[in-house]
């Protein structure tokens, strides 16, 4: 699946971040992925640990922080945060107005170095 | 020591694609990334879609499979331009792939580029690869719960084909109950009945995507 593309695109980001800087280890990744980005975590973390061999990041653990779908409900002027992978309406009031703020993150947040 | 990176994963692949979209316009081709799971029909769509429209505007094609040929022969007998990408494995197509091939393709002569993504209902909707539009199909025997469980691939495209109608005395599907999820994920998807066999609805779709080229 394409959780082999995205652990390729993190990497890529991660080492040339440490060869610009002159760090020579990664001992951590941590990235920010939403719900509704369509990755599935376990298989991530997979094809990350398949990937990060003979890489300076071979002794990397990759941290997942999942973030939830949520957004603002301009029917009931409040904020809501949902758990499915997808949301279609306000969970308090069903209104179709609303605005979604968070879910869709594909991002490397930080990494511990050496 | 912790460092911050905050670096969106797919930025690679999006600068990319905005090159391709770059050289996309600058030779006034219009291009749309054809997306659905496997078999639903986006091959036969592709010949139906020349067929209907070969006379009034100039085609070309990007087939994207994981390995194999048969989709560019088919498109090959209609004469007009197709490259094959094989991902090897890969389940989608990456805007460097795209911009691999566009040497191959003679853009200049086109007024529209289709690109048949690999058959997947979920990577691809993820990877731009500097297309104007989206669109998918899905096969109506695939089932009326595709939309909710695929959400992310309903929400990106602009139209959605419904292909395989003629299919629909033998099977148990609830056609409006995929119309109303489809609009809920996306209130502006654009929807079409078709079927590739009988050639039921074509001449719509062509229609629709006629003016798009033309604007
Ligand atoms: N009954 C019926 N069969 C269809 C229709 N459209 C396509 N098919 C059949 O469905 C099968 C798959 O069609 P393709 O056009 O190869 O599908 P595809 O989406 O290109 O498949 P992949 O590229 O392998 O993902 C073929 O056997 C087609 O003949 C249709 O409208 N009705
Ligand atoms: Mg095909
Ligand atoms: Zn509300």
């Amino acid at each position: 699946m394409h959780e082999v593309s995205i652990a390729q695109g993190l990497l890529d980001i991660v080492i040339e971040n440490c060869r610009k800087q002159g760090y020579s280890g990664i001992e951590s990744i941590k990235v920010k992925i939403g719900k509704a980005a369509g990755v599935v975590p376990d298989a991530l973390l997979f094809a990350f640990e398949s990937m990060k061999v003979d890489t300076i990041a071979e002794k990397a653990t990759l941290i997942i922080d999942q973030v939830p779908i949520s957004g603002f409900c301009n029917g009931c002027k409040s904020n809501f945060t949902v758990d499915d992978a997808y949301v279609i309406c306000c969970p308090h009031c069903n209104s179709f107005s609303i605005r979604v703020d968070t879910g869709r993150e594909l991002n490397v947040d930080e990494m511990e170095v050496v | 020591m912790k460092v911050k990176v905050v670096t969106n994963i797919l930025e690679a692949n999006d600068r990319i694609a905005d090159e391709n979209r770059r050289i996309f316009q600058e030779a006034g081709v219009y291009v749309i990334n054809m997306m659905s799971g496997p078999g639903a029909g986006k091959t036969s769509l592709l010949v139906r879609t020349i067929q209907e429209m070969q006379q009034k505007v100039k085609i070309g094609v990007i087939e994207g499979d994981i390995a194999g040929t048969d989709d560019a022969e088919r498109i090959d007998k209609l004469g007009v331009p197709v490259v094959q990408i094989n991902t090897g494995g890969g389940c989608h197509l990456d805007a460097n792939m795209i911009r691999e091939v566009l040497p191959d393709m003679p853009l200049k002569d086109l007024d529209l580029l289709i690109i048949e993504n690999v058959g997947n209902l979920v990577c691809p909707a993820e990877f731009k690869v500097g297309e104007d539009i989206k669109v998918m199909l899905l096969s109506v025997a695939e089932g009326h719960d595709k939309p909710l469980k695929y959400p992310l691939m309903f929400q990106e495209s602009s139209a959605l084909l419904l292909n395989k109608i003629d299919l629909l005395p033998y099977i148990d599907v609830d056609m409006a109950k995929i119309r109303k999820d489809s609009l809920s994920l996306n209130p502006k998807l654009k929807m079409f009945e078709v079927s590739c066999k009988t050639g039921q609805g074509i001449s719509e779709w062509a229609q629709w995507l006629e003016t798009l080229v033309k604007k």
